[in-house]
């Protein structure tokens, strides 16, 4: 509404000449508050020299590439979805199978633990996400529903805080909040311009926020009661396969097949940090940090796992042992273990 | 007719979206640095995979000890 009451009318040109101003603006703001770099005020911390991460464990049966994978809240189990179509549960102190299931479809590229740790959830080329409870009485694959359904590949899922919702990321470039019960889709996120590779929620419990990133090269934070998004960052140079909140929830880590990961710092509203060598050419699958957000772990296509110093933006360390491209990682909950799964077939515990 | 609507919501979308941005309150790099550094600071005791653990009992995945029950 103009200020005398008239209905202003909208002109795409007129709309397209505010958005290039405030890009502008946006732009402007932000390099105003740019008096530092992360790496520059890290300077005067210790350097770590030292990590004592071995291989533990090898988690051998998948028949095919393993796609993801996620701990059990009790830190001992886990599950993994692989291109073989199968899903397995992991007891990953003995490194026995306690269930596998085998999907209707190959490529199950997502799977989740529920926060109580009796149901999964996992999807993939069938566009869909099913959700199965875990007994050791029953045949697993009999306690199955089906929750929702994109209009192309599940890449990712997550269960926000509770067993009652599961939150979806997909080819058909929308996340997407589902009853578990019902099957109901309780909201869904556009915005981005191509397919959702990642999801991640923000660590606070009571967290209404989460992170996506995607093909279109973006990160977006949304809100998940409104479906808005509320916060967006350019920068990587290609597709982004993960993304992962800071344990602060101030700050989310990706990676990219531009080969480098990133810092993205929520409140400063700006990259503040690339991770990057010169002799690391290969895109990066996953990321995750430890628990006090120090370390920053990220699993890369020449197949080896890099963990860099998150602060002073170096890298302290590598893993050596898949023998293909390490497609996931993920941080045990409490930060006593990483488990990383690869093309490889198998998954590995480090400790 | 209908692309042209299309387009005007497509653009009305993108504009909006830029004004949402464009009002979040920012705080200084520097600032949001320093609030990273103290919170990974006051957690850095507890990350095992950083300082390790206090004995290697404490790690769930230890490499099993060579001697056994009879």
């Amino acid at each position: 509404m103009a200020q005398d009451g008239s209905v202003k009318v909208e002109s795409v040109e007129a709309l397209s000449r505010e958005a290039d101003l405030l890009k502008a603006k946006l732009e402007d703001e932000r390099q105003k508050l740019n008096d530092v770099t992360l790496s520059t005020v890290a300077e005067r911390l210790e350097v770590i020299n030292y990590l004592n991460i071995k291989p533990r464990r090898v988690l051998k049966g998948h028949q095919a590439k393993v796609l993801c994978s996620d701990w059990s809240p009790d830190k001992r189990h886990i599950v993994s979805s692989s291109q073989d179509g199968k899903m397995i549960i992991w007891d990953a102190f003995t490194t026995n199978k306690e269930h596998a299931v085998t999907m209707p479809t190959t490529w199950v590229m997502a799977c989740a633990y529920a926060p109580s740790g009796n149901l999964v959830a996992c999807g993939g080329l069938d566009n869909k996400v099913t959700v199965y409870s875990l007994s050791l009485e029953e045949d697993v694959s009999t306690k199955k529903k089906t929750v929702g359904t994109h209009t192309s590949y599940t890449s990712c899922c997550t269960f926000p805080n509770s067993d009652q919702q599961i939150l979806t990321g997909s080819g058909d470039s929308t996340c997407a909040l589902w009853d578990v019960e019902s099957g109901q889709l309780l909201q869904s996120f556009h915005g981005h311009g191509s397919d959702v590779m990642a999801l991640d929620l923000a660590p606070s419990e009571t967290g209404n926020t989460f992170v996506s990133g995607s093909c279109d090269k973006m990160v977006l934070i949304w809100d998940m009661r409104t479906g808005q998004c509320v916060q967006s960052f350019e920068g990587h140079l290609s597709d982004i396969n993960s993304v992962k909140f800071h344990p602060s929830g101030d700050a989310v880590a990706t990676g990219s097949d531009d080969s480098t990961c990133r810092l993205f710092d929520l409140r400063a509203d700006k990259e503040v940090a690339v991770y990057t060598k010169e002799s690391i050419i290969f895109g990066a699958n996953s990321v995750d940090f430890s628990v006090s957000g120090r370390l920053l772990f990220a699993g890369y296509n020449d197949y080896t796992v890099n963990v860099w110093d998150s602060l002073k933006c170096v890298r302290v360390s590598l893993l050596y042992g898949h023998e293909n491209r390490v497609s996931c990682l993920q941080v045990s909950p409490g930060g006593t273990a990483l488990s990383t799964g690869s093309w490889d077939s198998t998954l590995r515990v480090w400790a | 007719m209908d692309m042209m609507i299309a387009n005007l919501q497509h653009q009305r979308q993108i504009t909006e979206q830029l004004r949402r941005e464009a009002a979040i309150k920012r705080i200084t790099v520097s600032q949001a640095v320093q609030d990273i550094m103290k919170f990974i600071s006051e957690h850095e005791q507890e990350d095992c995979l950083l300082v390790g653990f206090s004995s290697q009992k404490a790690n769930p995945f230890r490499e099993k000890s060579s001697c056994t029950l009879l």
